[in-house]
């Protein structure tokens, strides 16, 4: 029987090392969403006995068709550190990742403690600000195929961040319209509304989750309230740029 | 590409017999053998002099066609058109009674009401920016006399761009209280977003896409003027609906419409 601790090993160093693995639930067929959160856990106490620091979190799976797409009817969520941290109009490249995508999103910082049970108001309390952003996200799994657990484990996809410029939460988020542009032509297009009907909710139901593994968000903590649109899978030279009504704009450049 | 006269007739025949209670039929492109243009919007044409002459309100326009994707499946290398009658229109929260419909899917739209006539010779979009006089919120209720949405550019366009009916929102807004390129569009069903989108997916910006309109009626001859509504293109996905649905859309900064589809036929 693999232990937990050796997946942690194995999702840690496909990631640190960019290199794809085999989904987890191959060699484990049953292996449950409860054991791929102590995986996750695992794999990022490592980063950070490697000295990387914990920002905050990423919710992941928060809109119907990609809850469809994975067959759940739950959110994800996983750990961001200060590695995954990209500058605002900064440069990546794709080589550290096995096969990234970028997803605009939005992005709350928080200025209070939250953890638990709570209402959207009690959420919005405890925001300080709302920014455009871009995740990277990076499966793992060869193919970008994965079943519920093996994203889980793998950090829920999560690679990278880009954080635009924060602006007051009294905007109100809940229908604002995206466009993610890839040099400078629109790739995607939707509405924040796709993130779980309103991003206050992915805000929830990430307190609800971490205090479920004993966490909380912290005051100063970054919570990534999952994608908007279908992820754009990047290609060298591509310069990305996230277009949000009303919170302005993020850019990102792949290195030739 | 000439086709008689008779046969031009004799699609746009069939079309209205669909209206009438008749199954829908079966595509048009085989009667004519042609997916030309001039003649599908011949057909289109031959029906709205009927309907005028009937006495049916001719009050608007709408654009079709107003993405890429949507541009690759019919076919098309730009919109297309249609009329608006005002007997298709119903205002904010209204039940739209099914019976009027044979395949309905709903759309997430901006509809524009001009405040002056758009016919000049060499309109610009500031022309179209001078003549909105506000913008709503509308769901477009297309659909299709062609059985099982079987079309190609000369069905979609013979069969009146689709369209359908449509609801009118109640929050109008100028051009300048709202972003039309950025805003956000969110349609539910029961409560369930089931479409996003924004203001771009329409032809980039929909007030690109009324000036494409402008132009192409003052060619065909029926200009806009002043009182007319255009319905601009779907900011996002088409939905199919059926009876019991409720539908809200949304868009950023101009509020929301409702309507619901009729359990029975007559609605309520």
């Amino acid at each position: 029987m693999t232990s937990l601790a050796e997946l942690a090993e194995r999702v840690d160093a496909a990631a640190r090392d960019a290199k794809a693995i085999a989904q987890l639930t191959t060699d484990i067929p049953d292996l449950s969403v409860d054991d791929a959160y102590a995986v996750q856990a695992m794999s990022i106490r490592r980063r950070i006995d490697r000295g990387e620091r914990r920002i905050g979190v990423k919710m992941g799976l928060t809109s119907r068709a990609k809850m469809i797409q994975v067959g759940v009817d739950e959110v994800v969520w996983g750990r961001l550190t200060d590695a995954m941290l990209v500058e605002e109009g900064g440069m990546i490249d794709i080589a550290r990742y096995v096969h990234p995508r970028v997803e605009p999103e939005v992005a709350f910082l928080m200025k209070a403690p939250l953890a638990g049970t709570v209402t959207a108001v009690e959420a919005m309390a405890a925001v300080e600000a709302v920014a455009p952003a871009i995740e990277i996200i990076d499966s793992r799994y060869e193919n970008f195929k994965f079943a519920l657990a093996d994203v889980v484990a793998d950090n829920s996809s999560s690679s990278g961040l880009v954080i635009g410029s924060w602006n007051a939460p009294s905007v109100d988020f809940g229908n604002l319209g995206v466009v993610l542009y890839v040099n400078g032509r629109p790739a995607q297009i939707g509405s924040t509304a796709a993130i779980l009907g309103n991003p206050v909710r992915s805000l929830v139901a990430a307190a609800r989750m971490v205090a479920q593994w004993g966490e909380r968000l912290n005051p100063g903590d970054i919570v990534m309230a999952g994608g908007v649109t279908a992820a754009h899978a990047l290609k060298p030279g591509e310069v990305v740029r996230a277009d949000v009504e009303r919170l302005g704009s993020v850019t990102l450049t792949v290195k030739r | 590409m000439s086709v008689p006269t008779e046969k031009i007739e004799e699609a746009a025949a069939l079309l209205r017999g669909v209206y009438d209670g008749k199954p829908p039929i079966s595509p048009l492109r085989d009667l004519l053998g042609t997916s030309d243009q001039t003649v599908a919007y011949a057909i289109q044409e031959a029906n709205t002099k009927y309907w005028l002459a009937q006495g049916r309100g001719l009050i608007g326009r709408k654009i079709g066609a107003t993405s890429k994707a949507v541009q690759t499946m019919l076919g098309l290398d730009q919109p297309d058109f249609g009329m608006l009658f005002a007997d298709m229109t119903y205002a904010d929260g209204e039940t739209i009674p099914t019976d009027r419909l044979y395949q309905p899917k709903v759309e997430g739209e901006i509809a524009f009401y001009l405040g002056d006539d758009l016919d000049g010779e060499h309109m610009t979009v500031a022309d179209v920016i001078h003549a909105v006089k506000f913008a709503v919120a509308a769901i477009e209720v297309v659909d299709s006399r062609i059985a099982g949405w079987n079309i190609k550019i000369l069905d979609t366009i013979a069969d009146n761009a689709s369209s359908g009916l449509m609801v009118i929102g109640s929050q109008p807004r100028k051009l300048s209280e709202f972003d039309p390129v950025l805003c956000g569009m969110v349609m539910e069903k029961a409560g369930e977003p089931v479409a996003t989108g924004a203001g771009i997916a329409c032809y980039g910006n929909p007030l690109s896409a009324t000036l494409w309109l402008a132009r192409k009626m003052v060619q065909v001859g029926r200009p806009l003027k002043k009182g007319d509504l255009v319905l601009s293109g779907s900011l996002g996905p088409l939905v199919p609906v059926t009876p019991g649905d409720t539908i809200e859309l949304r868009i950023s900064g101009l509020g929301s419409v409702r309507t619901h589809f009729s359990v029975t036929g007559a609605g309520a």
